[in-house]
């Protein structure tokens, strides 16, 4: 009798969440996948009374397209280039913070600062400082290079067009990698900033006292002893750089590319939206299924290769 | 193994050189350390540096070629300008509408289903609770698609309804939650019970105050999530009436490489981040804590 | 190598900055350690023995003093550059290296013209491993061993790299009974077959007792006495160290010199010589009084505990500042537990005298 009653009462406390996942998490994951298999479907055509075939074209269709491809790309390159770069940085940055007694503190709260900061508002900012104002075009004058070009110059470098009109794929990548690594950092010195301080004191004095060379105990002691945050900023960072995207709506505004060349910086995430604002809620599941493959294979083989490195 | 190998070696050294080179070696990786340390905050907060100092400039001195480092006239009228030309102050009471109440819906279903997970037995409850971390592993992406469809079909689109409903569940949260609860001793809540004190009465007086940190990191991070939410109300509600603070600001400013009024729009980007600073300069603990237990964002 | 300890004092400042408690962790040590012995340093905890090692070992800086490693001033030295192998209470090893890995990462880090060939390392590390008995275990990780496994990697590192001196900060309290004799005997063998001047730091006086050739006695920062270890427990210089040395304890009981005479109540129980009239504490080891039907001390029976060789015979004592006085006697020694009372004979040399003001100790003649 109490049993039941207990249990009528936990069901209760629960409904509210059961419920609300029921329709906007559980459902979803059935439903995405059903539209991902309906060749062409839409919803506004749904409402309209259509039917859709059973199939694959979904997957196919996204797969042709060039501009999907032209996502994947960016998308990859980015993880690529900022997963490394942000690490090698952050781990730096957590060493040396580790190491320090005056200012550590000061230090530490500045290096969260671009956490707490909204991506497309800051990303903006950015924006500013590589932006060309000015600029006339087929000449080489304008009215302000902006800062960045500024500090170019005055090491005697040239300006560069990074996010303009005319600018180059490789120059506005340049650019989102800064950003992305900028607001990935602090994330990254938190969890491992952590990981130092719960290390044991006396592998450091043990390697004190056989005269550890610095380089030495960061490669052989600090870096195998912190490979579990290591491998855990690495994953999280691979996952948050395949949903890269509204760091590029920051800087590049929603046409996702310099003024001339719209969609050019798009990304897997932004392919999704795009399909599924246009109605075409097929297509867009299939490609965030694709997305989720990529997550998933990426996330194991990082598993993978981390298991055999790192010591628990 | 022999004893004496290396007491000669060392007495052939002179001490006093080694000393001296210790004393030097220290200095230089210190200062090494913190060269390093000061050169990477600076460049960490410079674009905040930048943003404040133009948002203070003229149009005329921000077109300068050569740049200036402090404004020669604080131009404040900018903010002014940032916040009508915005039309930020809707902005905020929505993000704040918003933002206040999905926070406080979510507290109540977290703590309500973190109780029952950690305190009630239930048939089924590890099932449950295995399927509920199970759909942490799925991207959010998947879920927007149909999410986008149910409120358009339930007529939400345009409305404040579709911007709170659907994120109100975190599992996360519940996870998080729970984990505090069950550090509370369970001999509490049998006393509860024996004093015949109700089930709510006790979350309220014993499991809120016991937990609080873990709310109040779940009510920052809900909140900066509101602040910072783009994507989404980009899709359901994306008018006047509805439009969230980064959703309005992006669209205001949507030239980003023309002939835009960059100081007026480094005063918007500066109003907007600022509740954000302030919260984190008031409470960074809970805010460090919440993330590093969270790890969202990348 | 000897090691030289002059006039050695550190002081930690206060946590609480408002405060000006300054913690006095060694106070005015001076010593000088022989070169290839064997130095327990022994105390309860926050005497300051691990802070003495400490400084040995340049991890810690003396406020001050001077250190000497043979005629060489190291005070100034930083730990890497003195030559000393530590070896830590919970013994430090690498967890993510193997037990070679472990033992050969002290010889990676030569440089110059000490740095060993690959081959050399292999040679040297085996050779160490060898001397602890644990070559058999080169390919295992440290959460592979057990504690006493661990112990002797941990020495293993310390010697591979000959050091001047070895440092064992408590070696031996993670171990359970029975490994801590067996690895105690361990390193005697270990320190006797290297000759390496050896300092060990210890809580525990029988371990203390066992193995070292010199022990020091040390209580809150101060140095109570320096010996050899049956010196200093037949010989102790105040109350602290007759207590602290000796399994069962040392019975201690209120008294006072009366006309060369020494009583403990109205008891005269020992004539001496060359004591003034006063208070004391008195001091006799249970070794130290045995039954008798003549005996000169009479106290309330309470019961016998025979333990094979051995027997205990537990008495009470009004001035007795222990709940019981206990006297070890050979079990073959017939005592009438049917008695209410029993009666002792004192041996002399097992009879102390401190002074009741200062608990210093207080010399006499028997007459």
């Amino acid at each position: 009798m109490v049993d039941s009653k207990k249990h009528w009462k936990a069901w209760l406390y629960l409904s509210p969440a059961i419920i609300l996942l029921l329709v906007f998490t559980v459902w979803p994951i059935f439903n995405t996948l059903r539209m991902a298999f309906l060749n062409d479907y839409g919803n506004m055509a749904a409402i309209g009374g259509q039917t859709f075939g059973f199939g694959i074209q979904n997957f196919i269709k996204v797969i042709e397209y060039k501009e999907f491809l032209q996502c994947l790309q960016n998308t990859a390159l980015l993880c690529v280039a900022t997963v490394p770069i942000s690490t090698v940085l952050a781990l730096l940055i957590a060493v040396a913070l580790n190491s320090i007694k005056p200012l550590q503190k000061t230090l530490q709260t500045i290096f969260f600062l671009p956490y707490v900061t909204n991506s497309i508002a800051i990303g903006m900012v950015f924006a500013a400082m590589f932006n060309i104002v000015g600029l006339k075009q087929g000449s080489h004058m304008a009215d302000t290079w902006g800062i960045i070009n500024n500090v170019i110059q005055f090491f005697g470098g040239e300006p560069i067009n990074w996010i303009n009109a005319g600018s180059s794929y490789v120059a506005n990548m340049a650019v989102m990698i800064i950003y992305i690594v900028w607001n990935a950092l602090p994330f990254k010195i938190l969890i491992l900033l952590g990981g130092l301080q719960s290390i044991n004191k006396q592998y450091y004095d043990a390697a004190k006292v056989d005269g550890t060379p610095k380089r030495r105990v960061l490669t052989r002691i600090t870096i195998p002893l912190l490979s579990p945050m290591l491998a855990y900023v690495i994953i999280t960072g691979f996952i948050g750089g395949f949903k890269e995207y509204s760091s590029i709506i920051g800087i590049f505004g929603e046409k996702m590319g310099p003024a001339d060349d719209a969609g050019r910086l798009n990304t897997m995430v932004g392919f999704v939206y795009d399909a599924l604002e246009r109605d075409r809620q097929g297509r867009a599941s299939a490609a965030a299924l694709i997305l989720f493959a990529i997550i998933l294979i990426v996330t194991l083989i990082n598993n993978k290769v981390i298991k055999k490195r790192v010591h628990y | 193994m022999s004893k004496n190998n290396s007491n000669t070696v060392m007495q052939e050294r002179d001490i006093q050189k080694i000393t001296a080179g210790q004393l030097i070696s220290r200095i230089l990786s210190k200062s090494f350390t913190y060269i390093f340390l000061l050169i990477m905050a600076l460049i960490v907060l410079f674009p905040f540096y930048w943003m404040i100092i133009s948002s203070l400039k003229t149009l005329a001195e921000y077109r300068q070629a050569i740049p200036t480092f402090w404004p020669r006239q604080l131009m404040f009228v900018n903010y002014v300008d940032a916040f009508t030309t915005a039309n930020l102050g809707d902005l905020f009471l929505n993000t704040l509408y918003v933002g206040v109440v999905s926070t406080l819906l979510s507290l109540v279903i977290t703590v309500l289903s973190a109780f029952a997970f950690a305190r009630l037995e239930f048939k089924g409850k590890e099932t449950l609770f295995g399927m509920l971390l199970a759909t942490m592993m799925i991207p959010g992406e998947l879920f927007t698609i149909t999410n986008y469809i149910t409120v358009n079909r339930l007529g939400w689109m345009h409305t404040f309804t579709a911007l709170i409903v659907p994120f109100l569940v975190s599992v996360f949260y519940i996870y998080l939650l729970r984990q505090n609860f069950m550090q509370i001793p369970n001999e509490l809540y049998l006393a509860a019970k024996v004093d015949g004190t109700s089930d709510i009465k006790y979350l309220w007086k014993v499991m809120i105050p016991l937990s609080l940190p873990t709310l109040i990191s779940i009510t920052i991070l809900k909140m900066m999530g509101a602040w910072n939410s783009y994507i989404w109300p980009k899709l359901v509600a994306n008018d006047d009436a509805h439009q969230m603070i980064t959703n309005g600001l992006r669209n205001a400013f949507t030239d980003t490489s023309g002939q835009a009024n960059y100081p007026v729009q480094m005063a918007a980007v500066a109003i907007v981040s600022a509740p954000l600073f302030l919260v984190f300069l008031c409470l960074r603990k809970y805010i460090m804590s919440g993330v590093s237990r969270s790890g969202i964002k990348g | 190598m000897k090691v030289v300890l002059e006039n050695l004092t550190k002081i930690f400042p206060s946590r609480d900055k408002k405060s000006q408690n300054q913690v006095v962790a060694v106070s005015d040590f001076s010593f000088e350690i022989p070169d290839g012995q064997l130095v327990g340093l022994l105390g309860p905890s926050g005497c300051g023995k691990s802070t003495t090692l400490y400084m040995i070992s340049g991890l810690q800086k003396p406020t001050s003093g001077k250190i000497y490693f043979g005629d060489d001033d190291v005070t100034e030295l930083s730990t890497e550059n003195r030559g000393i192998g530590l070896v830590f209470q919970n013994y430090a090893l690498y967890p993510h290296m193997t037990v070679q890995q472990n033992i050969m990462f002290p010889l990676q880090n030569l440089t110059g013209k000490d740095k060993l060939s690959k081959q050399q390392m292999l040679d040297r590390a085996h050779e160490a491993a060898k001397l602890v008995q644990i070559d058999e275990l080169m390919d295992r990780k440290p959460s592979e061993l057990s504690g006493g496994q661990q112990q002797r990697v941990a020495i293993a590192r310390a010697l591979v790299k000959m050091p001047r001196v070895l440092l064992l900060d408590e070696p031996l309290s993670n171990l359970d009974a029975r490994l801590r004799l067996q690895t105690r005997e361990e390193i005697r063998r270990i320190q006797k077959e290297t000759g390496i001047t050896t300092v060990f730091v210890t809580h525990d006086q029988e371990e203390a007792m066992s193995i070292s050739d010199i022990i020091v006695v040390m209580k809150l920062g101060v140095v109570q006495q320096i010996g050899k270890p049956q010196s200093v427990y037949d010989d102790p210089a105040n109350l602290f160290v007759a207590k602290f040395l000796g399994t069962p304890p040392i019975n201690v009981l209120e008294g006072k010199v009366l006309d060369g005479k020494v009583y403990i109540g109205d008891q005269a129980v020992m004539s001496v010589s060359g004591v003034e009239d006063m208070d004391v504490y008195i001091g006799i080891r249970p070794e130290g009084i045995e039954p008798a039907p003549d005996g000169v001390f009479e106290c309330k029976l309470n019961n016998v505990e025979v333990m094979g060789r051995d027997a205990s015979v537990v008495s009470t004592h009004t001035a007795a500042l222990s709940p019981v006085i206990r006297a070890i006697i050979s079990s073959d020694i017939h005592v009438d537990t049917a008695s209410e009372t029993v009666k002792y004979n004192i041996k002399p040399h097992k009879f102390f005298l401190f002074s009741k003001e200062t608990e210093e100790r207080i010399y006499f003649e028997v007459k």
